[in-house]
This record gives C-alpha cells, sequence and structure tokens, in this order.
C-alpha cells in the first residue's frame, strides 16, 4: 500500500508530463500570434518562431539538469534562489508570476478575439468575454473542480490533430509567390519578433514544475521537456509557413483569427470552425495551466519565506491555494481590463521569461562550480554540450531582450524591479536560506579512507539507536571485510530530523541535547568501528527529511551497499516501515540490507545463517549477504535453503528442482564458502519457511520487490519472517532491479 | 459467540483542520481506553495526468498539520493512533482500498456539511463512502465543541 502512494504521488510518466508541457505550449500563441508576428517580420517570422524553439531548447537543457538536481515545486524560481541566494530569487519568483499573470491575460484576450467568429464584437466585447472566461477558471481553481488526465489528453490530442490536419492541408495550398518578399523588416525585425512569440514557448516550463511528481525523472523530465520544446516548435514554424503562404501580409496582419481565416482558405467554413474550437480550447487550457504554476511559484516562495505564507493557505475544504489563485486571478482581470494591447501582454511574459531564464543558465554553472552535497542532478548536460549550452542560452536570451520594444523593456524592467524593492524591503529581513546547511561532517577517519567518491567498497549505515548500532555495524563489517581488497569502509550516518516549519539552523540552535546525543551515537560507532577493525567516517546531519539525508549520503558517497535497522513492525506513522526507511529502500541505486534485529540486546554472533533461495532477482544477492556475514565468523555455517511446493506433473522431483536452483544460484554468485543445501517442500510457503529457518540464528531473503519495502508488509514472505521469526532477519535487496518482483513470482507460484 | 468487532481497528481520514478535530472529538468516547487500532488517514488527491489544483508537497505539509490536530486531540485521551498520508485519484476510492489495506473493521468519519452545488462541484466523498464501502461504516455526528479555537 505504501508503496503504491509513493507511486501515485509520482503519477507522470513520460506521456503525461509531455502532455502537459503541450497543453500548456500549444496556447494561444501559434493561433493569435501569427498576425502580430507577420505583421512585424513578414514571412521569416516562422524564423522567429524557430529562434525561440532554439533558445527554449537550451533553457530546457538547463531547467533538466536543475530540476532533477533539485525536484522541488517552483520550478526555476526555486532553482535560481538556491543558486543565486534571494536577491535574484526574489527577482525571478516575482517575474514567473508576473510572466504567468501577463500570459494568461494574454490568452484570455486571444480566447474572446476567437469568440468573434461567432459573435461579432467590438474590443470591448472581447475584454468582456475575456473576463468572464478568466473569473471562470479562477472559480474551477478555487473550488478545486475535478479535471481529470483524460480530458487534459482529449485536449492535447485534439489540439495537435487539429494543427496537423491545418499543416498538411495547408502546404499543399502554399503559394511560393505569396511568401516573398521573404524577410521585408530585415533580421534585427525577426529577432525582436522572436521576443514576441516567446511567450507561445513559456509552457514547457510546467513539467519542471511538476519535477516531484513524475516518474523516473532523471530519463522522463529531460525527455519530456525537450519533446515538449520540439514538437510545438515544428507546429508553428510549419503554422507560420502556410499562414505566410496563404494569405498576403496585409490580410494576415488586420486578422484578429488569423488560423482560422486561414484555414477558410483552404478547408472551407468547417477548417475555420475546427481552428475556432482549437483556438479556444488551446487558450483555456493554457490559462488554466498558468494560474495553477502560478500558485506553485508562489508556494515555492512562501517556502523560502521570500513571500508571506499568508497567500498559501490551503483552503479547508476544497483543498487549494485559494488565496493565491484570487491574487493572481485578480490582476489577470485587471490585466484583461487595462487598454495594454494583446500584442504587449505577450511581449511583457516572454521578457519575464527569458530574464527568468537566461537566470536559470546562470544557475546551471553556479551549481556545477559550487557542487553542493545535495546537489546531484540524474540528468547532466552531456560533457561536449557544456558549458556552451548555458552560456549560447544566456547570450542567446540576453540578445532577444536587447531587441525587444522600449514599452515592453519598461514594463518588464519594471516586474524586475518589483522583485529587488521586494527583496531590499521585506524578504531580506525573512529569507532564511534552506538546505542541508546544519551538516557538520565529522571526517574522523579510523583508518585508512579516501575522501570523495574513491574506489572502495562504502558501506553506508545510517544509525538511530544506541542499542542495536553495534550489531548493524558487524553486519555492515562483515559486508565490508568481503571487499577488503579495495579499501572498504563505513560510513555511519545520523540523522536529526527537524520539522519543515522550523529553518534547520533555529532548531539546531534550540536542540543542544539532540545534537549532543548525535555526538554520543557517533562515537560509539567510532569505537565499535575500531573495535571490528573496519574504517569508518561518520556524518551528522540535519535535515527535515530523514530519508532524503540518507539518500544524499548514499548518493554522495557513492555508496555499494547500504545497510539499514529495520524495526519489523508498523509503529511509525505515515509508512509502513518508517518514512525512513521507504525512500531509502525504494530509491537508492546501490544494494540495500535491512536488517531486524531480534532483540535489542546484544548479539555475540553472527551464528549460523541461513539464506532462502528462491527464483526471485534477488536470489544471488541474498547469497552474497549470507555468505559475507559467515565469512567473518569461524565457526559460523552457511545453509542456503530452498522451499517447494509439491507439484506431481513436474519431471523432477521437489527435492531435485529445489537442489538444481540452489546450485545454479550458488554458481551464480560463485560462491567460495562451505555450505549445505536444504529443501523443504510444503503446501504454504509461509508456514514451511518459518518453521525451517528456526533453528538458524540468522535468516537472509531477498526483498520482495524493487521499490516496494513496505508492500512487503501486508503480507508476503519477508514480512512474516520479519515479524515472526526468531532469530534475526536480514532483508537483501540488490543493486540492479528486475521487472518482476519475488512477490509477483510468489503470488504466480501461490495461483498455481 | 464472540461478537465480530466493530471498532477494533478503525480506519478514520480526515479532511481538514476542522475536520481532523470535529472527527478526534467524535471518536474518542468509543475509543478512549480501549485496545483499538485507530488508523488516521489523509488523502491527498491527484488529477491523474493534469497539472493538480495544488503542489502535492504543499498538500503533504498540510497533512502533516492536519496529524498534529490530530496527535493533540488524542494525546490527552489516551487513543493510540497511527497517521497516514493516501495518495489517489478518487478521494473515496483511496480510503476504501487503505481500509482494506490496513484491515480495519469500519470506516469512521464524521460528515462535512456543504451546499449541494458545492457537492456537486467537489465531489460527495461522504456519499460515496457510504455507497462503496465493502465493510461499515460509521458516520458520527460532528459534536460540536464551544471552545474551537479555530
Amino acid at each position: 500500500m505504501a508503496d503504491q502512494q509513493q507511486e501515485l504521488a509520482r503519477d507522470l510518466g513520460f506521456l503525461e508530463a509531455y502532455t502537459i508541457g503541450l497543453g500548456t505550449m500549444i496556447g494561444a500563441g501559434i493561433f493569435v500570434l501569427p498576425s502580430i508576428a507577420a505583421d512585424a517580420a513578414g514571412p521569416a517570422s516562422m524564423i522567429s518562431f524557430l529562434i525561440g524553439g532554439v533558445v527554449s531548447l537550451l533553457a530546457a537543457l538547463s531547467l533538466s539538469e536543475l530540476a532533477t538536481g533539485m525536484p522541488k515545486a517552483g520550478g526555476s524560481y526555486y532553482y535560481v534562489n538556491r543558486a543565486l541566494g534571494g536577491f535574484f530569487g526574489s527577482i525571478v519568483g516575482w517575474g514567473m508570476w508576473g510572466g504567468l499573470m501577463f500570459a494568461s491575460a494574454f490568452y484570455m484576450l486571444g480566447f474572446g478575439q476567437y469568440l468573434t467568429y461567432f459573435v461579432p464584437m467590438g474590443a470591448t466585447g472581447v475584454a468582456i468575454a475575456a473576463l468572464v472566461m478568466a473569473v471562470l477558471l479562477v472559480a474551477v481553481n478555487y473550488y478545486g473542480v475535478k479535471e481529470t488526465g483524460a480530458l487534459q489528453n482529449v485536449i492535447v490530442i485534439a489540439l495537435v490533430g487539429l494543427i496537423i490536419v491545418f499543416i498538411a492541408f495547408g502546404v499543399l495550398n502554399v503559394d511560393m509567390s505569396t511568401l516573398r518578399p521573404f524577410n521585408p523588416e530585415g533580421w534585427g525585425a525577426v529577432a525582436a519578433t522572436a521576443g514576441t512569440v516567446y511567450v507561445s514557448f513559456i509552457g514547457f516550463e510546467v513539467i519542471a514544475t511538476s519535477a516531484e511528481e513524475i516518474k523516473n525523472p532523471s530519463r522522463n523530465l529531460p525527455l519530456s521537456m525537450i519533446a515538449a520544446v520540439v514538437t510545438p516548435t515544428l507546429l508553428y514554424v510549419l503554422v507560420m509557413f502556410v499562414s505566410t503562404g496563404s494569405l498576403s501580409i496585409d490580410l494576415l496582419a488586420e486578422s484578429s483569427i488569423p488560423v482560422a481565416d486561414v484555414a477558410e482558405e483552404f478547408l472551407g467554413s468547417v477548417g475555420a470552425l475546427a481552428m475556432v474550437v482549437g483556438a479556444v480550447l488551446a487558450t483555456v487550457s493554457s490559462a488554466n495551466a498558468s494560474i495553477l504554476s502560478a500558485a506553485r511559484v508562489n508556494f515555492a516562495m512562501g517556502r523560502d519565506n521570500i513571500l508571506t505564507n499568508w497567500l498559501n493557505e490551503v483552503h479547508n475544504r476544497f483543498r487549494t491555494p485559494y488565496r493565491a489563485i484570487l491574487a493572481t486571478g485578480v490582476i489577470i482581470l485587471v490585466l484583461i481590463a487595462s487598454p495594454v494591447p494583446i500584442g504587449t501582454l505577450a511581449e511583457v511574459a516572454s521578457f519575464s521569461y527569458l530574464v527568468t531564464y537566461s537566470l536559470v543558465h546562470v544557475s546551471v554553472m553556479v551549481m556545477r562550480r559550487a557542487d553542493p552535497e545535495d546537489y546531484d542532478p540524474a540528468f547532466q548536460i552531456p560533457d561536449v554540450l557544456y558549458p556552451v549550452v548555458p552560456a549560447v542560452g544566456f547570450v542567446a536570451s540576453l540578445a532577444i531582450l536587447a531587441q525587444m520594444n522600449t514599452v515592453v523593456t519598461l514594463v518588464g524592467i519594471t516586474i524586475v524591479g518589483v522583485g529587488v524593492v521586494w527583496y531590499l524591503g521585506y524578504a531580506r529581513n525573512q529569507n532564511i536560506k534552506e538546505g542541508l546547511v546544519g551538516e557538520a561532517i565529522a571526517p574522523e577517519p579510523t583508518r585508512a579512507t579516501t575522501n570523495g567518491g574513491g574506489e572502495g567498497y562504502r558501506v553506508v549505515v545510517p544509525l538511530a539507536n544506541p542499542k542495536t548500532e553495534r550489531d548493524l555495524l558487524r553486519f555492515a563489517a562483515a559486508s565490508a571485510h568481503a571487499h577488503e581488497d579495495g579499501d572498504a569502509e563505513l560510513v555511519a550516518v545520523n540523522v536529526i530530523e527537524v520539522p519543515r516549519q522550523t529553518s534547520l539552523e533555529q532548531d539546531v540552535a534550540f536542540e543542544e541535547e539532540r545534537v549532543s546525543r548525535q555526538q554520543e551515537l557517533l562515537d560509539q560507532a567510532r569505537d565499535i568501528a575500531a573495535e571490528l577493525d573496519v574504517g569508518l567516517r561518520t556524518r551528522a546531519i540535519v535535515s527535515h527529511d530523514a530519508g532524503d539525508a540518507i539518500l544524499d549520503v548514499v548518493e554522495d558517497e557513492d555508496a555499494d551497499h547500504v545497510v539499514l535497522g529495520w524495526r519489523g513492525s508498523r509503529t511509525t506513522r505515515e509508512h509502513v516501515l518508517g518514512s525512513t526507511l521507504d525512500p531509502v529502500v525504494d530509491r537508492s541505486f546501490c544494494e540495500a540490507s535491512l536488517i531486524n534485529l531480534a532483540s535489542e540486546t546484544e548479539l555475540d554472533r553472527i551464528g549460523d545463517v541461513v539464506a532462502l533461495v528462491g527464483e526471485g532477482p534477488n536470489a544471488p544477492v541474498t547469497v552474497k549477504r549470507a555468505a559475507e556475514f559467515v565469512a567473518i565468523e569461524d565457526d559460523a555455517t552457511l545453509t542456503l535453503l530452498n522451499i517447494q511446493t509439491p507439484d506431481d506433473d513436474a519431471d523432477a522431483s521437489a527435492e531435485e528442482r529445489g537442489h538444481d536452483l540452489v546450485e545454479r544460484v550458488a554458481a551464480d554468485v560463485s560462491l567460495d564458502v562451505d555450505y549445505d543445501t536444504e529443501v523443504v517442500v510444503g503446501d504454504d510457503v509461509e508456514a514451511t519457511a518459518l518453521e525451517a529457518v528456526d533453528a538458524y540464528d540468522t535468516v537472509c531473503v531477498g526483498a520482495t520487490r524493487e521499490g516496494a519495502v513496505s508492500q512487503t508488509l501486508f503480507g508476503s514472505l519477508p514480512e512474516t519472517l520479519g515479524e515472526r521469526a526468531s532469530g534475526t532477519v536480514v532483508m537483501a535487496q540488490g543493486a540492479s532491479r528486475s521487472p518482476q518482483s519475488i512477490r509477483e513470482a510468489f503470488i504466480k507460484r501461490l495461483s498455481r | 459467540m464472540a461478537h465480530k468487532p466493530l471498532l477494533d481497528c478503525v480506519f478514520v481520514p480526515i479532511a481538514s483542520a476542522e475536520d481532523a478535530r470535529a472527527t478526534a472529538r467524535a471518536v474518542t468516547p468509543y475509543l478512549r481506553d480501549r485496545d483499538a487500532t485507530v488508523v488516521v488517514g489523509h488523502v491527498i488527491e491527484k488529477a491523474g495526468g493534469a497539472p493538480d489544483k495544488a503542489s502535492v508537497e504543499q498538500r503533504e505539509r498540510l497533512a502533516e498539520d492536519l496529524f498534529d490536530v490530530v496527535d493533540d486531540e488524542f494525546a490527552s485521551e489516551n487513543v493510540s493512533h497511527e497517521c497516514h498520508v493516501l495518495y489517489g485519484t478518487d478521494v473515496a476510492e483511496t480510503i476504501i482500498d487503505a481500509a482494506d489495506d490496513f484491515d480495519a473493521d469500519a470506516i469512521v468519519f464524521t460528515p462535512r456539511g456543504g451546499s449541494r452545488w458545492l457537492r456537486l462541484l467537489t465531489g460527495d466523498v461522504s456519499l460515496s463512502l457510504v455507497t462503496q464501502s465493502d465493510r461499515p461504516v460509521v458516520v458520527l455526528p460532528d459534536v460540536e465543541e464551544a471552545d474551537t479555537d479555530g
């Protein structure tokens, strides 16, 4: 269950992330801007869209690295604030917020314009339609009216389909003479127009702001961002090609529903109507996503104390950030009602986002150079492209900014000014920088250690309980001793967990007692390590989340193996194994062992070890672990146990099958210690297993499933053993994951 | 013959701070000083592909706040309990599944008011719980306390 929950918390796969990006990207931009763009730069405005796409692609690469390194709500704002501090954080936060408001107002006016297809109305009518729709959208998000992924997909597929049909028929209709002169206004105008149309590209940011919800982010995040930039760029360029090739620049520039007017040329009124419907869907879904994104930026700013958290209160009943949504909504309404022309709204939004992305590029470089402990992005800009991508991206963003017209520049700089003033007047006094600042590394090696990510075999042992500390270290030491040829060492970690509401420094100051207890625990660990004759380093950490902190250490140390104590009971709230174990086991990529100690009294020895050998993917690592434990004690024995269910139809007897399997696994890991093989046959696997392992001091069993230790607690073998076996139970999980879980294998076997 | 238990292990969904307090007070008289397992859950509703209304992290913090309310209410009354954050696209379904996973005897909650309109828009979790659950659902009246502090 708990595992299932975690998967649901991250419920966006590549396709979902891609469609969310597309849904925001394919917005009002392409439906409204062709007339403005064609007016400004003629047919060459298709190059403007291409430039916008390339600049966005560079931003997408930089954002992907930052987002996988810091998967937090808030997107660009969060990364810039973290990398460059509160001053630039405030600029980007306000810039994004402002940009999203201007963009939403622009989308809504575009929506109003397309309604003129049905009802002829003047500028006032358009503004009123825009206001009504904006109010409706704010209400939808205020009341938390349920929207589903299915609806989102239908809209996106419909939009892409419409545009593809438009392009397919349009290309055949393009008159090359209409495309001449190709570049009547010169390249300066093309660059300036790239600034105007950039608003069509801000949508992919929404993927970064949802980084915390994306499954397998190291792969899906960059892929979906790149795809969500490339697809629309191609569509935009082709739409401009068709538009400027079908209608003369003059006609196009006059149209307030350009795409529909162009479609009318070769698809008749049906085509025009279809494009109007598409435009309505696109503008509404873009504005909707923008309002929600704005609320997330607000939340992220509140989390860093740059904004008051008053704004981020979640509604009691609707569970929406209603104040943030209202605040954003009110300003959108003001902007729609203001006499600012639709093109300028778009340009201001573009301006804000270009400022944001130029700082994002700087942030990537800063983060790489500073290389903080907890920053280890799963996706990195490939070496051949670094630092080219952020450098070119930064320069290109500034170059486009420099081309934009004076009014836009002034409004844009005003928004930046708001960020600066806000920082100086408010945020500076509030802003407490977050991060793993409480980290006080105590690098006191007791024996040969290499600092940093050396080649040695490294076992990370999170410690919490002084009573079980020695036993955990004993098991970890066994694993380290088996890899003596490299410089094996243990890394003992203790995390002081503080509530999120308090800042890390604050809490540490008040918690002298916990800090001194932490020191005691780690001092003791050093003594034990000396006794066990194994190298040990300690790391004392203060964090909001022990699981995250341990994961960071595991990654930072490039650990080969993590050994965790496990209570085997359901006492902790939130997660079944405890909020710390779940993420560590689920998300760490190295081998993991969960050790459920039989009692809090210290063991004298690891003793006789039995390893349960099944067909699951973790069988080899289970045997390896067991062999390691046996190797450090003189009189310990190793037994490989296989449990078979009776099966009369099979060719070989159950015993033979069991022996074969055990031999195969033993050969697999090239087991070089003596062992006995035991095969037990029984109908009830669990009961049989429990009975068979009773005679042993330590039981090794493979974890049931990748990322699913918690699931095991609901009735699978390792859980039952963990709760009921009399000896110590070690649940082993390998580093490489396999698609079929032991649990699934068991279910399959049992259902036969 | 022993009775089939109804309140030995209960699953208690909570939706908001107000709801957490009201629910905790409503169930306390039935569970106080008994050897009952009380599993408190808060569902974070996911849009399943569409953008969520609020950031997950934001709502996880909310959940922590709600659990603190429950902890406070129960601490003085000697009700042992555990709290879990749940995620699902359908709140009622998620609650029912969770009750099943925790092997609860019953789902216990206090209904939240609200007009028909709001229920229509935001989904009527109470109704879905009552109609869809495969185990007993105990609806407790909201015992209004005069000293609610917000």
